[in-house]
C-alpha cells in the first residue's frame, strides 16, 4: 500500500500532474488568448489540434520529418486556416454592428459548423482508421523517475509555449497591446491600438497553438478525426475556471487540474478522477464564476 | 404530304419508343438493389474503434458486388447500404434501427458496434421480429433474455471468457492479481465473471479498480499496480485506454509477465505507435490467417491487405466480416422471409473465415473462446490449445 508520504514525495506523481497540467495549460491557452481579444467561442479549438496531429502523422510517415519540425509546419497551416476563416466569414461578422453585439452566441454556431465540417472532411480524406507512429518512443530514467522520450520532449515545448507568451504579453508593445485589449477594448482602442490588426494577430497565434499541441500529441497519442472533442472540453473547463480572457490565469488553472487529476487518483481511486475534476470545475463556477483567478471589479 | 416537322415529330417518337422498349428490358433484367442497413458510431467516444468493423462491412458488400450481387433464394441483386451515424449513442442506434426497419424499410440488418449497442436494440429486433447477425458483442444479459432475433458471432461470452482467462492465467503461474477496467457496461460484465473466476483458480486479486472512461493520466493508478507487485494484470479496457495503458505502463516499467488487455491492441494502430515494445501483450480473439484449418483465412487476410494497405483488425474486423457471411450463406438458403431466415440461421453450421459457426440460443457454439498474442510484432492464437499458432510467452520486458 502507498503511503500518503510516499505519494507526496513521488517524483513520477510529479511529472505526471506536470506533463498533464501543461498539455491542459497550453491547449487552454489558444483558446483563451482567442476569447480573449475577440469573444469568439471557439468549440472547433480540438478540431485544429486534430489538423495538427494529422500534419505530424503524414509528415513522419511519408516523409520522415521530425513532429517537432511538423509542429511548426502545423502551427503556419492552422494559422493560415484561422487567416482564412477570417477573411471569409469573421471578419464580416465583426464589422456588422448587429452581428458583433451577438458575436458570443454566432461565433458558438459558427465554429459548431467548422467542428463538424473539420472533422468530417478529415474523416473523408484519412478515414477514421486511427493512426499512429513510433518517434522517441523509448524511456528515460532520471533516479527513481522514468519517462518516454516523445512525452518528455512535447512537455518542454508546452513549458516553452507558454512561457513564451507571458513574456511576449508582459515584455513586447504588442503583447502590451494584447492585453490592453483582453482589459478593455474600446480604452485600447482609444489610446491607439489596432484593434482590427491585433484581433487578426491573437486569432492565427491561437489557432496556430491548437495546430502545435496536436502535432505533439500524435506522438502520443492515437490520431483520429474525432480526438479533438475531449481537448475542447479540456480547453474550456481551463479557461472557464482560470477566468474568461485570464491568459497567466488559465496556464496556472491548467496546471492545477492537472494536480488534482493526478494526486486526487493516488489519494482516492481511479473511479474518482472524473468526479474530482468536475467536482471542482463546479465548486469554483459556484464560488467564484468569473474565474478563480480573475481580479473581482468593484464598479463605483 | 408530310412536312419536315411532322417527319423529325415521328422520327423522335420512333426513337423514344424504341428507346423505353430497350431500357425497359434492361430494367427487367436486372433486379432491383438489395437495401441492407445499420448504424455504426462515426463520431463520439467510440468512433476510433469501428472503422475497422466498417471497412469489413464495406469490403464484404464490394467482394458480393463484383460477384454480381448478394444470392437470394437464386437471384443475384446488387448490395446497397444505409448507413447512419449513431454518434456513440445507444439510444441513437435504438432510434436508427426502428427507423431503417419502419420508414427506410431495408430488406436486411447488419449489427452496430460493440455490446451497448447490441443489446440496445434487441428490443426493437424482437418488436418487428427482424433477425440481425451480432458481431462486436457478445452478453451474457442477452443470452438469459432467450432472444429470438439476435446472434452472436464472438464466442467470447463474459461468462465463458472470464473461465478460459483464468485458466490460461493459472497454467502460466499467475497467483496475484491487479484487474482494472474502464466503468463502461462492456468491461463491468467481463468484471463481474472474472474477479469470481480468477479466485476460484486460486489467484488472489492484488488490485481491483475502475476508471472512467476519459482517463487521461493513469500514473497514480499503474503506480499502485508496480507497488503492489502482481504477477498477472487484467486490463478490461477500450480501445483509448489499452494505448493509455501500455505507453504509461511502458513508462513506469511495469514488467509483469502476464497482461492481458481486453480490447485495442488488435487495432494496426497499436503495434505501429509501440513497435516490439509491445510484444508479450495478450488480448482477446480467435482468428489468424496462419491458422491452416480456415481455408477462407488467408485469401481473406491478402484480399484485406490488398485492399487496405493494412492488416485487418484480427477481432473486430473478422467478426464483422464472418456475420455478413453468416448472413449472405442464410439470405441463399431462406430468402428474405424474416422467420425462414431465423430457421435457417438457427440450424445451419455457416463456413467462415474463423472456421464453422453454429449458434445454440444466440451463442457461437463452435468457434472456441480464444486469445491471441503479440509476438515479435504479430498476433499468434495461443489460446486454446487446438487452434493455437504459437506457445504462449512470458512479457518480458517493453
Amino acid at each position: 500500500m502507498t503511503s500518503f508520504f510516499e505519494i507526496l514525495t513521488s517524483g513520477q506523481l510529479l511529472l505526471a500532474a506536470l506533463i498533464t497540467g501543461t498539455i491542459y495549460a497550453t491547449v487552454g491557452l489558444g483558446l483563451n488568448l482567442v476569447y480573449g481579444t475577440m469573444r469568439l467561442l471557439n468549440v472547433a479549438h480540438g478540431e485544429f489540434l486534430m489538423l495538427g496531429a494529422y500534419v505530424a502523422f503524414w509528415g513522419f510517415s511519408l516523409f520522415n520529418v521530425s513532429p517537432f519540425l511538423s509542429a511548426v509546419v502545423a502551427g503556419v497551416l492552422t494559422a493560415a486556416l484561422a487567416a482564412a476563416l477570417y477573411f471569409g466569414m469573421l471578419r464580416w461578422c465583426l464589422r456588422n454592428p448587429r452581428m458583433r453585439k451577438r458575436i458570443e452566441p454566432n461565433s458558438l454556431l459558427i465554429f459548431v459548423g467548422v467542428s463538424i465540417i473539420l472533422q468530417n472532411i478529415s474523416a473523408l480524406s484519412f478515414t477514421g482508421t486511427p493512426r499512429g507512429y513510433q518517434y522517441l518512443s523509448g524511456v528515460m530514467t532520471l533516479g527513481s523517475i522514468s519517462i518516454s522520450a516523445n512525452r518528455l520532449g512535447a512537455f518542454v515545448f508546452c513549458i516553452a509555449i507558454c512561457i513564451a507568451t507571458l513574456i511576449f504579453l508582459r515584455r513586447s508593445a504588442t503583447g502590451l497591446a494584447i492585453k490592453a485589449l483582453i482589459q478593455h477594448k474600446e480604452a485600447a482602442e482609444i489610446v491607439g491600438v489596432n484593434v482590427t490588426r491585433l484581433e487578426f494577430f491573437a486569432l492565427c497565434a491561437g489557432f496556430a497553438t491548437a495546430g502545435i499541441v496536436g502535432a505533439l500529441v500524435s506522438m502520443t497519442e492515437q490520431t483520429t478525426p474525432f480526438m479533438g472533442f475531449p481537448f475542447t472540453i479540456a480547453a474550456f473547463i481551463v479557461i472557464i475556471m482560470g477566468g474568461l480572457g485570464n491568459l497567466a490565469g488559465g496556464i496556472v488553472t491548467g496546471l492545477l487540474l492537472g494536480f488534482i487529476e493526478t494526486y486526487g487518483v493516488a489519494f482516492t481511486s481511479a473511479a474518482w478522477s472524473s468526479i474530482l475534476l468536475y467536482g471542482v470545475f463546479v465548486l469554483a463556477l459556484i464560488v467564484r464564476p468569473e474565474g478563480i483567478f480573475t481580479v473581482r471589479q468593484v464598479v463605483r | 404530304m408530310l412536312d419536315r416537322r411532322s417527319v423529325v415529330s415521328a422520327l423522335f417518337l420512333g426513337f423514344a419508343g424504341i428507346f423505353s422498349i430497350l431500357s425497359g428490358t434492361v430494367l427487367a433484367q436486372e433486379a432491383p438493389p438489395i437495401r441492407i442497413g445499420f448504424s455504426i458510431a462515426k463520431t463520439g467516444l467510440f468512433a476510433s474503434a469501428t472503422p475497422a468493423q466498417l471497412n469489413a462491412y464495406h469490403f464484404w458488400r464490394d467482394q458480393v458486388n463484383e460477384k454480381g450481387g448478394l444470392d437470394i433464394g437464386g437471384v443475384k441483386r446488387k448490395i446497397e447500404f444505409v448507413e447512419y451515424d449513431d454518434q456513440s449513442n445507444a439510444a441513437s442506434a435504438v432510434k436508427i434501427y426502428e427507423k431503417l426497419i419502419t420508414n427506410d424499410k431495408v430488406d436486411l440488418l447488419l449489427s452496430p458496434w460493440g455490446t451497448v449497442s447490441h443489446f440496445a436494440i434487441v428490443p426493437v429486433l424482437e418488436r418487428f421480429g427482424f433477425p440481425v447477425i451480432g458481431s462486436t458483442a457478445s452478453s451474457v444479459h442477452v443470452r438469459e433474455l432467450n432472444v429470438k432475433n439476435m446472434w452472436f458471432v464472438s464466442p467470447s461470452t463474459h461468462d465463458k471468457l472470464s473461465i478460459q482467462l483464468a485458466q490460461m492465467a493459472k497454467e502460466q503461474k499467475v497467483s496475484r492479481a491487479a484487474v482494472i477496467g474502464s466503468v463502461l457496461p462492456q468491461s463491468k460484465e467481463i468484471r463481474n465473471f472474472l474477479v469470481p473466476a480468477l479466485e476460484a483458480a486460486g489467484i488472489k486479486i492484488a488490485v481491483n479498480e475502475e476508471y472512467p472512461p476519459d482517463i487521461k493520466d493513469m500514473t497514480a493508478l499503474l503506480s499502485r499496480i508496480k507497488a503492489a507487485n502482481p504477477d498477472g494484470i487484467f486490463v478490461l479496457s477500450y480501445p483509448a485506454d489499452s494505448f493509455l495503458y501500455t505507453r504509461q505502463a511502458k513508462e513506469i516499467g511495469i514488467n509483469t509477465p502476464f497482461q492481458w488487455l481486453a480490447i485495442g491492441p488488435t487495432i494496426p494502430a497499436y503495434r505501429k505507435m509501440f513497435g516490439s515494445s509491445v510484444n508479450g501483450i495478450i488480448s482477446m480473439g480467435h482468428w489468424s490467417p496462419a491458422q491452416s484449418h480456415w481455408p477462407r483465412a488467408k485469401p481473406f487476410y491478402d484480399a484485406y491487405v490488398a485492399r487496405f494497405k493494412e492488416e485487418p483488425d484480427y477481432l473486430d474486423t473478422v467478426l464483422a466480416y464472418m456475420s455478413c457471411e453468416i448472413l449472405e450463406e442464410a439470405v441463399a438458403e431462406a430468402g428474405l422471409d424474416k422467420a425462414k431466415l431465423r430457421e435457417v440461421i438457427n440450424n445451419k453450421t455457416f463456413d467462415t473465415i474463423n472456421g464453422p459457426v453454429k449458434f445454440k440460443g444466440v451463442e457461437n457454439m463452435t468457434t472456441p473462446v480464444g486469445f491471441l498474442q503479440i509476438q515479435n510484432e504479430q498476433f499468434h492464437i495461443v489460446w486454446p490449445a487446438e487452434i493455437s499458432t504459437a506457445p504462449i510467452q512470458p512479457k518480458l520486458n517493453w
